[in-house]
């Protein structure tokens, strides 16, 4: 009897199996490293000159006169290898549990963690808080900022993420993964996907297929 | 699938928190430590009167968290913003609870000054108008003395626990932090006390407090030293990132604040001008104020070390 109501707690509530829950794909695979998204992503959420809420990370491969981030030569065979940076949008977000104020939310209809500009003070709680340094400041409007999926600027008018949207290679895909019929969850259940820093306990929702063939 | 796939940029630029953080810690553990040792010894030895470290305690645990918010406003991104964080709340926010707490903290620290500077405020022709107030507030006394000891304690281990909950930063995300900072604020809030107390409030050298307050250094200096230990060897004995941290204690500018700093001024500082000088110079008030300064300046820089290092080895 004194054990019963705490397993209960640990059990998940069973109104949470009828919410979406929207995770983004991105496939290593087919990524050129193009670095489209990101101007996409300024437009649709009109951030400051050549900010986005996303980056691109080279983790492999020579450009001319650069060293490769993988062997360290000027020349190699490296292949190029690209990775997204971006908000994770964790199940278990440290930044919603940090600030202070609850402008850090989880959207009440999409679970998607978000900003509420207006009650956001910028004490910076968050960015340090985040285990992906995904976060930053807006510099035109003070207040902390990261990716929410697009959430108030295309998913708000029927439309998919603006990176999305704009990538030619179809390495980014998003959808409700709690949804069964969806491409994403079809896709989840077909390939090997990863996530970033799982060891955290963060249950993050983007989703990484990787590039883990090394040679012919 | 061993790092098959992983980042090391970020977005955010430069560290999230930088000094005025440090400098809010250092004084908040000065207010809290201060205030914290003045309530002990004032309820230990039944005291009713207001001792000279009673009141630079209360002064100085008044003007040091006032300071301290002021850096915690000037480091927010846009100082207009402050209200929000008076406003609105979020109850599993470290921050948002400690807000609370510092809310009833600091008009407290008001208070106990009013009622320390009794005295020195029916002196002064312009004060007068206080007298009245200080009037009513004797009347609360002892449960507002009660209430701002728990609260200075808490407002010490507050600081700790509000950076321990980065999980990014393996020196940070310790649990010893709280204490260790309990601590370092014990003994840096009683040093600033003891030196504002004997040149401001012209305490005596060897009165009855001192002699307390020189008894309870050692240990508490003790405590602080077996934490920073512990908190080194979690890091060498601990996961990789944990082991990549440990590079903070010896390799980087933040290495020299910490040997330099943290161990050199502040802890063998003090401890050399006590125990290897001459009984006629470690009593005399040179070594009181060079010891005092010694012991604060130390915890400066054990609270710039523990944040800037800290941010420095992210996992």
């Amino acid at each position: 009897m004194i054990i019963a109501p705490l397993g209960c707690s640990s059990v998940k509530e069973e109104s949470d199996a009828n919410k979406p829950h929207y995770v983004m794909v991105f496939d290593q695979n087919k990524c050129t490293g193009c670095g489209e998204c990101k101007d996409a992503c300024n437009v649709a959420n009109n951030l400051p000159d050549g900010k986005s809420r996303m980056v691109m990370e080279q983790l492999s491969g020579g450009v001319a006169g650069e060293i490769c981030p993988h062997c360290g030569k000027t020349e190699c065979n490296c292949e190029r290898k690209y990775v997204r940076v971006s908000c994770q949008q964790c199940k278990n977000a440290p930044c919603v549990t940090v600030c202070p104020t609850g402008a850090a939310h989880r959207d009440e209809k999409t679970g998607i963690v978000t900003m509420d500009a207006s009650k956001c003070a910028g004490c910076k709680y968050c960015i340090g808080a985040c285990p992906y340094d995904a976060r930053y400041i807006n510099k035109e409007t003070d207040v902390a900022d990261n990716c929410d999926f697009c959430l108030h600027s295309k998913l708000a008018i029927g439309e998919l993420p603006a990176c999305v949207q704009q990538c030619r290679y179809d390495a980014l895909i998003f959808g409700d993964a709690n949804d069964s019929t969806s491409y994403v969850s079809k896709l989840l259940r077909v390939k090997d996907s990863v996530r970033i820093k799982p060891g955290f306990g963060t249950e993050p929702s983007l989703r990484y297929i990787p590039v883990v063939k090394i040679g012919v | 699938m061993d790092g098959t796939i992983d980042f090391s940029m970020g977005l955010s630029e430069g560290v999230a928190w930088p000094w005025p953080i440090a400098v809010y810690l250092f004084f908040a553990g000065i207010s809290g430590g201060a205030l914290t040792c003045a309530m002990v010894i004032r309820f230990y030895k039944n005291q009713t009167e207001n001792t000279p470290f009673y009141k630079a305690a209360a002064v100085i645990s008044f003007v040091t968290i006032s300071l301290g918010m002021l850096c915690l406003v000037l480091d927010l991104t846009n100082p207009l913003f402050f209200w929000r964080i008076l406003v609105f709340y979020n109850f599993n926010s470290v921050m948002s609870i400690g807000v609370l707490a510092l809310s009833v903290y600091i008009p407290l620290t008001a208070v106990i000054s009013l009622l320390a500077l009794e005295d020195e405020i029916r002196s002064v022709p312009v004060l007068k108008i206080l007298v009245p107030i200080i009037e009513k507030l004797k009347a609360v006394r002892k449960p507002a003395e009660v209430i701002v000891l728990i609260l200075a304690l808490s407002v010490c281990a507050y600081t700790g626990f509000l950076i321990s909950a980065l999980i990014r930063f393996p020196i940070i995300n310790t649990s010893v932090l709280p204490a260790l900072f309990i601590a370092s604020g014990l003994s840096a809030g009683a040093a600033a006390a003891k030196m504002a107390a004997v040149s401001i409030f012209k305490g005596d050298l060897h009165s009855s407090d001192m002699k307390l307050l020189h008894g309870a250094e050692w240990p508490i200096m003790f405590a602080e030293i077996m934490f920073l230990f512990m908190i080194a060897t979690s890091l060498l004995t601990g996961n990789a990132g944990a082991q990549s941290a440990f590079a903070a204690f010896h390799s980087g500018v933040w290495a020299n604040v910490f040997w330099l700093g943290v161990v050199g001024v502040g802890f063998v500082g003090p401890i050399l001008l006590n125990f290897a000088t001459s009984k006629s110079f470690s009593h005399s008030a040179k070594a009181f104020y060079v010891s005092g300064l010694c012991s604060v300046s130390g915890m400066m820089c054990l609270r710039l070390f523990i944040l800037y290092a800290g941010q420095h080895f992210a996992i």
